[in-house]
């Protein structure tokens, strides 16, 4: 009985959460910006790609974009349909997470076990087909540059301003290796948008159980937690994010994992003093009582009630996650090849010139992004404060 | 007290050790792990020839040990108790007062005390100068804020205090270098270090051609300052507004034509507005010290141009004003994110405290709100301001990693990406070593400020 009527109320309070935090216009504001950038990051290939979307060469009509989608793309886009699935169909919050959770994982298996492009790309096919005029329909992307496209049939490509007035069309202007400025930022909000979930999901996990312990036994363990907590504290997270990143490799889910087990102390002094409060309470000992199992008191018990400092902390840690990888890049230690905010913004500052397009635009784009995440989180924070409604009120 | 500070000291010691301890396994377990790969990289060897230095390295720096034995003689060189070591590497005699050793770098092949002896020092001037700036200029617009709560500019500080604080370092210093730096813009400040060369052997102060220079640089600087503290204090509203706008209009006109010359363009128009609309702002705060405050470096700044351009001439600019030329916009980066975070919290605590029980029973007594708020609010108002601080200093070192590789500073910051980028095992280990110390001390230093501002706390 008690489960059950606990699930309604905190469903209700949820939604009360939810409304306070959608009155408030910032928050708005954010929710928008992030939702664009996921419509961006789902559909980045028909936006900004070389393959043309369709095209009829000689009688026959194909669509090279489809024929090169990764299987990332797939992935993403299966995300993507099954996210708006799970927003508009009814029912528990969690479940509805878990069963979007497992319908990615099942479309990453099949799509990384049947999709396979071409693993040669020549972007430059197309340009020259259309140069000799055996092209008869074509259909491009609004943007005709893939974000690795550099340009190499031009010859003469390297930095150049936005519209810059010859036969191309950039309208970010191109960066150091001629590639399109607009293009590599598309494909880049993808990695900012993984890097800031998974990256917060991994430090929300730990934390989480580190600081459950600690917060749920207390005593020895609590003690050694906190030196554990202290010396991760102590340490720069920048300085212990560039140790492990000039260490290990620069893949992207490496520094996922990286940036995630750099910042985990936070969530777990949250989630530490909210246990210490908690398991005081009457509820709590009498599911000690009931001779729940372990992970059931923590997990099923306390943690739903000690969820709003965290879900605050969250929103926050998304922005610096996706602040760290922005400034990895930017120093040079982030990923090599693949389009990154930070690493445009690192060219935008050469050796005589200052290239201003590669200073405003990825710059202004990791600026909306963080400020984007900091409007809701702050939203969230005082939806969640009780203080907040008695100093409005006084 | 004193017991409490020992225990206090004695309870760093376990977790720098741990912290010295992560970052080593970080170095040991990776890929490749410990190497002096990078220092025979670039040379230009047969492999036999590249193989005997490599080995040679590896005896040097006692890499070919395994990496458990690598820490432990690490630590034994730090530690000032332990097992001496000799000069051909093996361990000597047990001593209690044998010193620390930090040991040498691979890379520069110097002793890393020296190292960090000579990079210190700067990584600490910029901080030195932020901390108090941050926290003047967080104070004063966060007791503003709560002053005008739900008011204007309560409303408008919180959000550009939260842009503010969404603006990332680099983006900051980028634009900053390219704007007020490069050749193509303004070239108002240096693109980078802390000093010119030919500083070091000039006067402290500037050196004027003659004495009439000097007259007419404080004639100029009096003549605007004067004006505009005029304008900022004592002018009614009306006034005000109309002279700062017209200043910053100017101003902005004035940017333009030292790029594009006199001739009105648009940039003319959209730097006339811009600066118009910012200056306007200056004159609608509300709070005179904070309008001050802002007026006082602008004006300054203006009649230094002035005097400039009537032709005033240093013969020389001097160390200090060098120096100060070079750190403005460094130390501009470096605070203005901490600045927006801690005026928030300013804020935040201010309005706990003036909704609190003890300042309502002061208002009831009679006492009137500035009183309520100077001397009972405020001094409570700023205990979560001490407790942040410990947080600061480590935030602030991990920004002058960002702001002294822009502004190409060689402060620790450009050696701690060195000497990760190089796998350097002895400068990073000294340099971890050296910020969780100060990091800790930093800890240290909030809570002995935090029982002396609040009688109720005590470590005895």
């Amino acid at each position: 009985m008690s489960d059950a009527g606990s699930q309604r109320l905190s469903r209700s309070w949820s939604r009360e959460v939810a409304a306070a935090v959608l009155r408030r216009s910032g928050a708005r504001i954010g929710l928008v910006w992030v939702t664009l950038l996921v419509v961006v990051a789902t559909f980045a290939p028909f936006i900004a790609n070389t393959h043309p979307l369709y095209m009829v060469v000689e009688g026959r009509a194909s669509s090279p974009a489809l024929a090169n989608l990764q299987a990332l793309d797939w992935v993403w886009l299966a995300g993507f349909v099954l996210g708006v699935l799970a927003l508009l169909l009814k029912g528990k919050v969690w479940l509805r997470l878990a069963g979007w959770l497992a319908g990615v994982g099942i479309a990453a298996a099949v799509a990384y076990s049947s999709v396979s492009p071409p693993l040669l790309t020549v972007y430059e096919q197309y340009r020259e087909m259309e140069r000799d005029g055996r092209i008869e329909t074509i259909v491009r992307a609004p943007i005709p540059y893939s974000a690795k496209d550099y340009l190499r049939d031009y010859g003469d490509t390297g930095m150049e301003p936005p519209v810059a007035g010859n036969e191309r069309h950039h309208w970010f202007g191109t960066e150091e290796n001629g590639a399109d400025v607009a293009s590599r930022m598309i494909h880049a909000a993808r990695i900012a948008l993984g890097i800031g979930f998974i990256a917060t999901g991994i430090a929300l996990l730990i934390g989480t159980l580190i600081g459950g312990l600690m917060g749920y036994f207390s005593g020895v363990i609590d003690i050694i937690g906190m030196r554990l907590v202290e010396i991760f504290e102590a340490i720069p997270t920048l300085f212990l994010l560039l140790t492990f990143v000039a260490f290990f490799g620069r893949s992207i889910y490496m520094m996922m994992v990286i940036i995630g087990i750099t910042s985990w102390s936070g969530y777990a002094r949250y989630v530490r003093a909210e246990f210490l409060k908690l398991r005081e309470q009457d509820f709590v000992q009498a599911a000690v009582a009931c001779g729940l199992p372990l992970p059931s008191i923590l997990f099923r018990h306390m943690l739903p009630n000690g969820m709003a400092p965290l879900l605050v902390a969250a929103s926050f840690g998304v922005a610096s996650a996706i602040l760290a990888e922005a400034t990895l890049s930017f120093l040079g230690l982030g990923l090599v090849d693949d389009p990154s905010w930070g690493q445009l913004l690192n060219q935008a500052v050469q050796s005589s010139s200052f290239n201003w397009w590669l200073a405003v635009f990825p710059g202004g784009a990791i600026f909306c992004t963080v400020f984007a995440y900091n409007l809701i989180g702050e939203a969230l924070r005082d939806a969640v404060d009780p203080h907040t409604q008695r100093r409005m009120d006084s | 007290m004193l017991n409490y500070l020992l225990r206090r000291t004695l309870l760093m010691i376990p977790t720098l050790f741990g912290i010295t301890l992560v970052v080593f396994a970080v170095m040991a377990a990776s890929p490749g792990g410990l190497t002096v790969s990078t220092l025979v990289d670039g040379m230009n060897l047969d492999p036999e020839g590249r193989q005997a230095l490599e080995d040679y390295y590896n005896r040097r720096y006692g890499l070919d040990q395994p990496a458990p034995v690598q820490y432990l003689r690490w630590l034994n060189n730090i530690s000032p108790i332990g097992f001496e070591r000799q000069a051909d590497g093996t361990l000597g005699g047990f001593s209690l007062w044998k010193g620390v050793d930090l040991g040498t770098s691979f890379r520069y092949g110097r002793p890393v005390t020296a190292l960090i002896a000579e990079r210190l020092p700067i990584t600490l001037l910029l901080n030195l100068l932020s901390i108090p700036l941050v926290y003047g200029a967080a104070i004063a617009i966060g007791v503003q804020a709560a002053r005008s709560h739900g008011g204007r500019f309560d409303v408008a500080s919180n959000l550009v205090l939260l842009a503010l604080w969404s603006v990332p370092t680099m983006l900051a210093g980028v634009l900053f270098i390219g704007f007020f730096a490069s050749e193509q813009y303004w070239r108002w400040f240096p693109t980078g270090g802390v000093g010119r060369r030919e500083a070091l052997d000039q006067t402290w102060l500037p050196w004027f051609a003659g004495f009439s220079d000097v007259l007419l640089l404080m004639a100029a600087v009096a003549l605007v300052l004067g004006v505009l503290v005029w304008a900022a204090v004592r002018a009614p509203d009306a006034v005000r507004c109309p002279v700062f706008l017209l200043l910053g209009a100017l101003l902005g006109y004035g940017m333009a034509a030292d790029l594009q010359g006199l001739v009105p363009g648009i940039l003319h128009v959209v730097l006339a507005v811009i600066g118009a609309t910012l200056l306007a702002g200056i004159a609608r705060l509300p709070g005179t010290a904070l309008r001050l405050a802002l007026v006082v470096p602008l004006a300054i700044g203006v009649g230094t141009g002035l005097a400039r351009w009537a032709g005033a001439e240093f013969i020389q600019g001097g160390y200090l004003l060098d120096r100060v030329w070079h750190l403005v916009l460094p130390v501009i980066a470096l605070s203005y994110g901490g600045l927006a975070f801690l005026a928030k919290l300013t804020r935040t605590s201010l309005l706990e405290n003036l909704a609190a029980d003890y300042a309502r029973t002061a208002r009831a007594k009679g006492v009137d709100e500035e009183t309520v708020l100077w001397r009972h609010v405020f001094r409570n108002s700023l205990l979560p301001l001490i407790t942040v601080s410990a947080t600061l200093l480590p935030s602030l070192l991990a920004g002058s990693v960002i702001v002294e590789s822009i502004f190409s500073i060689n402060g620790m910051g450009k050696l701690a990406v060195e000497a990760v980028q190089m796998r350097d095992r002895e400068l990073v280990l000294s340099i971890t070593l050296v910020s969780g110390l100060l990091t800790l001390a930093g800890y240290l230093l909030a809570d002995i400020a935090y029982a002396m501002a609040d009688p109720r706390v005590s470590y005895e």
